[in-house]
């Protein structure tokens, strides 16, 4: 029930509309995101630990 | 001599550049095998007679003319349909995209090849917008395994694996976000290389997740997975995540010195079925016997990998995807819909969490590459399951088949690590794929590894049975 009042205001607040039909296959994999999400929460991180993937490099312009 | 539908590349080029066979020749075995087959298989979505023939009349010329025609002269090829193919809208397996003006140039990877003398021969189904492990696509209907047609090919890129499994193109070129190099590598028999993260450009082709896709090639031989590779090594501007470090061509002929394989156990090894262990253990043997010292790995931050990559995965795409969500999600495939639509829908502190733990995942992925050179993974749980199957077994649980089928390969690409992915047949069998991790860059020794198991006869290509040889 959770799962499922969640994907409703979500999706308000996004502007995607989930067709009655869609609804139970979207919570399913809403759950399942859910699952790995709580799966993450066991990794103990160090707080140094930081994020390597979205790196923004600034491009070179040939002025300097 | 050989049906050229079932020679090697570098035996096609070598025969063709010697003026042995012609070039269109090969295109024309090519074309018939592809139009007498591919009503069952389903492999192919557009193909290119016209530019086939063609190109391989251009190799022709080339060759009376005196002049080199390429290291893959007259190879003939095909693209899973998310590349861009001149003239052709790319589709990347959706309804949406076919509404697309046709692509005005190749993408970079097709490119490098035909200048090689590579001749291309179509586009290849695949899952709708490369969201698939199963090889089934609502609008195209689904690839068929050339080994058994009522089973999966496993994807997203079913096509390519397909394709080259069932002698329709000795090489063919797929996308691996997840597992989609690997998976349909594995259940249908070839063999396949998902390079470093960043090695080769993407330029030109319909994106997934940029953080996660990379491009490669199937084949049915090590050696022709190596010639394809190299001739499409080097940096492209059009690719932000295109590494600029020189093309490092490949030897496979190079001593590897004494070799340390790790084996996964813990996580990964409770993911497998029998016909997965069974081939981690031949191929294993196999090294063993070659004088490789094999040391048993826990390695179970990997479920914490797979699970950072689900998140990435799902919340990337999505939010690539929310306008055409936003306005036109009645025309996505059901299977990928869902799973799309909840993606839009993500916590942002689940997806910067996943981002920690996939460099922290890494980090623990390289201190085991301090004690071994590469690891040995079974690429797929299982071998191919039944089409329109819907569920697996994992672990003693029963799980949704679409998420899971890519258990096994998803923590590995989520790093960026390099995979050649060996196919093994056990008598009586299905197929079913290892794979051959190495540090990131060090594709040549996983090309070697698989190559040493190639030769000891452990993991080679077969003609499949399920349909005409």
């Amino acid at each position: 029930m959770k799962t499922e009042a969640y994907m409703e205001a979500a999706a308000d607040l996004v502007g995607v509309e989930i067709h009655p039909d869609w609804r139970p296959g979207v919570a399913t994999f809403l759950g399942l995101a859910a699952d790995m999400a709580a799966l993450l929460d066991q990794v103990e991180l160090d707080d140094g630990e930081l994020v390597q993937a979205p790196v923004y490099t600034p491009p070179e312009t040939g002025d300097d | 001599m050989t049906d050229p539908v079932w020679m090697s590349a570098t035996g096609i080029a070598a025969a063709v550049s010697s003026g042995e066979i012609k070039a269109a020749d090969v295109a024309e075995a090519t074309l018939s095998r592809i139009a007498a087959i591919d009503g069952s298989v389903n492999a192919f979505t557009d193909i290119t007679t016209a530019r086939a023939r063609a190109e391989a009349a251009a190799v022709d010329a080339k060759i009376a003319a005196g002049k080199p025609a390429g290291p893959l002269a007259g190879v003939p090829f095909a693209v899973k349909n998310l590349f861009d193919v001149a003239g052709l809208p790319t589709r990347a397996g959706s309804k949406i995209n076919r509404e697309r003006a046709p692509a005005t140039r190749d993408a970079v990877l097709i490119e490098r090849l035909t200048a090689a003398g590579a001749v291309l021969v179509g586009g290849l189904n695949m899952g709708e917008y490369a969201y698939d492990f199963t090889g089934e696509n609502a609008h195209d209907g689904a690839c068929c395994n050339p080994h058994d047609l009522a089973r999966m090919t496993g994807g997203s890129s079913s096509g390519s694996g397909a394709a080259t499994a069932a002698g329709m193109a000795p090489i063919s070129l797929g996308s691996d976000t997840n597992g989609s190099l690997r998976v349909p590598a594995s259940l249908c028999g070839v063999f396949s290389l998902k390079p470093t993260y960043g090695r080769l450009p993407r330029s030109r082709t319909f994106g997934f997740v940029d953080s996660l896709d990379h491009l490669g090639p199937f084949a049915r031989s090590v050696a022709d997975l190596a010639i394809a590779y190299d001739v499409m090594q080097g940096h492209d501007a059009g690719d932000h995540a295109c590494t600029d470090r020189p093309a490092e061509p490949t030897d496979l002929d190079a001593s590897t010195g004494p070799l340390r394989i790790g084996l996964p156990g813990g996580w990964f090894a409770k993911q497998c079925g029998p016909e997965a262990l069974a081939a981690i253990q031949a191929t294993s043997s196999a090294l063993s016997a070659e004088g490789a010292d094999l040391k048993p790995l826990a390695l179970d931050e990997a479920e914490y990998g797979r699970a950072a990559a689900y998140l990435i995965t799902n919340s990337e795409s999505a939010a690539f995807h929310l306008e055409r969500l936003r306005t036109r999600a009645a025309d996505y495939d059901p299977d990928t819909r869902d799973r799309f639509l909840a993606g839009t829908l993500l916590p942002a502190a689940w997806v910067a969490r996943a981002q920690r733990v996939r460099a922290w995942w890494l980090a623990r992925a390289m201190d085991a590459f301090a004690e071994v050179d590469a690891f040995l993974i079974p690429a797929t749980p299982f071998p191919a399951p039944l089409r329109g199957q819907k569920e697996l077994k994992l672990g003693g649980r029963t799980v949704p088949l679409r998420p899971n089928l890519g258990i096994l390969s998803q923590p590995i690409s989520c790093i960026g690590l390099p995979v050649v992915t060996v196919p093994v047949f056990q008598p009586g069998e299905m197929p079913i794929g290892v794979q051959v991790v190495t540090p990131p860059w060090k594709e040549n020794l996983a090309l070697q590894i698989a190559r040493k198991l190639e030769t000891a006869g452990i993991a080679t290509a077969h003609p499949p049975s399920g349909i005409p040889a």
